[in-house]
């Protein structure tokens, strides 16, 4: 056997060497060899020395404490943003995903949305079969500011995760459980428009909603290709696009029924 | 009493127990701050390193799978928080911004400072600031192999490269090592 260089002795060290009983009579045998892998062994131990700073008894204790509030944070979180909507409709959550989707379903059967409002659309709305005890005019501007806020997010999680730099592969544990509560916030509004007979907006919404289950759902690792793929899908094919006009449309609307209310206060 | 099994924890914090959560939490912080110091060489960036891996394993809890071993599981998270953070400071180094809020040193910055080279030997300064010069993948690499003696497929899939690759990394980690340490291994031995 040849003499064994450099990168077969770190191998043969860390156990992965391919050839290692030949390796190890090799160095039986060969003087040099065996001088050039005590060498290495001696460096290695060397780095075992490197110092970690040590933690007291009590540090997994005091990580616990410090991670426990945050635990409760994203509870709080996820629930004080519905709690936060229920409390203006001042119904179960299971009531208000259906009152919700009728509201949507009213604006979108009013006209509301994506031609000019007039003066009859607004009891259209409240002839909508909602249970909500909102005047039609704040039904709207609720439901344009959180189909907003909605969009908004998504588009902001979007153009995070795309932008994200890698040289390998990508964890996105941590966007995959936005990327769920957004595909379930979703999924009300696009239902909603699709039965309101609005395909164009269901579209896009439906296009969103597939990539944001597809990264909630999906391995928590990416690799490179399938990251640059997904990446392609959002940014490239145009969904982000899509959903920035979306989005420009609703607060456009979001921005009429502000100043109409304003009109009918003043 | 018998301690409560890692498996047993993790059954019991997917239902919503935080507390068995934090036995967990409790049971495995100081092996993850080794690990994540290993890895940033920074006591700071090490401890929000913990807390930011316990965090994801709480958020994916539902998605281990209970015949990898939870320990695994963890130190497979940690080293991915570490190398993104490794990532994102070679990218702040690279872009001429590598300043820290708090003025700590920067991960892959260059010399100690004269206090460390008082307290520490020659042999484990020259160990220190090797470290830090290489790269992510390298050093990630590294010490998942000679410290946490993790398989060269294991360290693939943290890495995201072939096994022949992975190998690479380690072999262009040691060989670096060697080039720096020999000397002074040599010298006081």
């Amino acid at each position: 056997m040849n003499h064994l260089n450099e990168e077969q002795l770190v191998l043969y060290h860390y156990g992965e060497a391919q050839d290692r009983g030949d390796a190890a009579e090799h160095l039986e045998s060969c003087e040099s060899c065996r001088a050039n892998y005590q060498a290495l062994q001696r460096v290695l131990a060397a780095v075992d020395n490197m110092p970690v700073p040590e933690r007291n008894e009590g540090y997994g204790a005091e990580v616990w404490r410090q991670l426990r509030p945050q635990l409760g944070d994203r509870t709080a979180r996820v629930a004080s943003r519905w709690s936060e909507v229920r409390s203006l409709f001042q119904l179960p959550r299971w009531v208000l995903a259906g009152g919700l989707a009728a509201l949507v379903v009213g604006a979108f059967l009013a006209g509301r949305f994506w031609s000019q409002p007039t003066p009859n659309a607004a009891p259209s709305i409240a002839q909508a079969p909602s249970p909500l005890p909102l005047s039609p005019q704040a039904r709207e501007r609720v439901l344009l500011r959180e189909i907003g806020d909605h969009l908004e997010r998504s588009q902001l999680a979007l153009i995070e995760l795309i932008n994200t730099r890698t040289n390998g592969a990508v964890d996105i544990s941590a966007e995959q459980v936005l990327a769920r509560e957004l595909a379930a916030i979703n999924r009300l509004f696009r239902r909603a428009a699709a039965d309101a007979g609005e395909p164009g907006m269901a579209g896009v919404l439906e296009e969103l909603e597939l990539v944001l289950v597809e990264i909630g759902n999906g391995p928590v690792q990416l690799s490179a290709d399938e990251f640059t793929a997904l990446r392609q899908r959002v940014g490239d094919d145009g969904l982000l696009f899509k959903v920035k006009v979306v989005t420009a449309q609703v607060r456009a609307k979001q921005r009429d029924a502000s100043r109409e209310l304003a009109a009918n206060r003043s | 009493m018998m301690e409560d099994s890692d498996a047993a924890l993790v059954t019991r914090a997917r239902e919503g127990d935080q507390d068995a959560f934090g036995v967990l939490v409790e049971r495995h912080s100081t092996r993850l701050f080794q690990l994540a110091f290993r890895m940033t060489s920074n006591e700071q960036d090490a401890e929000d390193t913990v807390q930011e891996t316990f965090l994801r394993a709480y958020r994916q809890l539902d998605r281990f799978e209970s015949r990898a071993g939870f320990a695994t599981w963890l130190h497979r998270i940690a080293a991915n928080c570490s190398l993104d953070l490794l990532r994102k400071r070679k990218r702040q180094d690279e872009s001429g911004d590598a300043v820290d809020a708090d003025g700590a040193e920067p991960v892959l910055s260059g010399a100690p400072t004269p206090d460390q080279y008082v307290f520490h030997s020659e042999v484990q300064q020259t160990v220190e600031v090797t470290m830090k010069q290489l790269t992510p993948m390298e050093r990630t690499a590294f010490v998942l192999r000679h410290f946490e003696g993790k398989s060269i497929e294991e360290i693939g899939r943290v890495l995201g490269t072939a096994p022949s690759a992975t190998k690479q990394g380690i072999f262009r980690a040691v060989q670096k090592m060697r080039r720096a340490l020999e000397p002074v291994v040599n010298a006081t031995s």
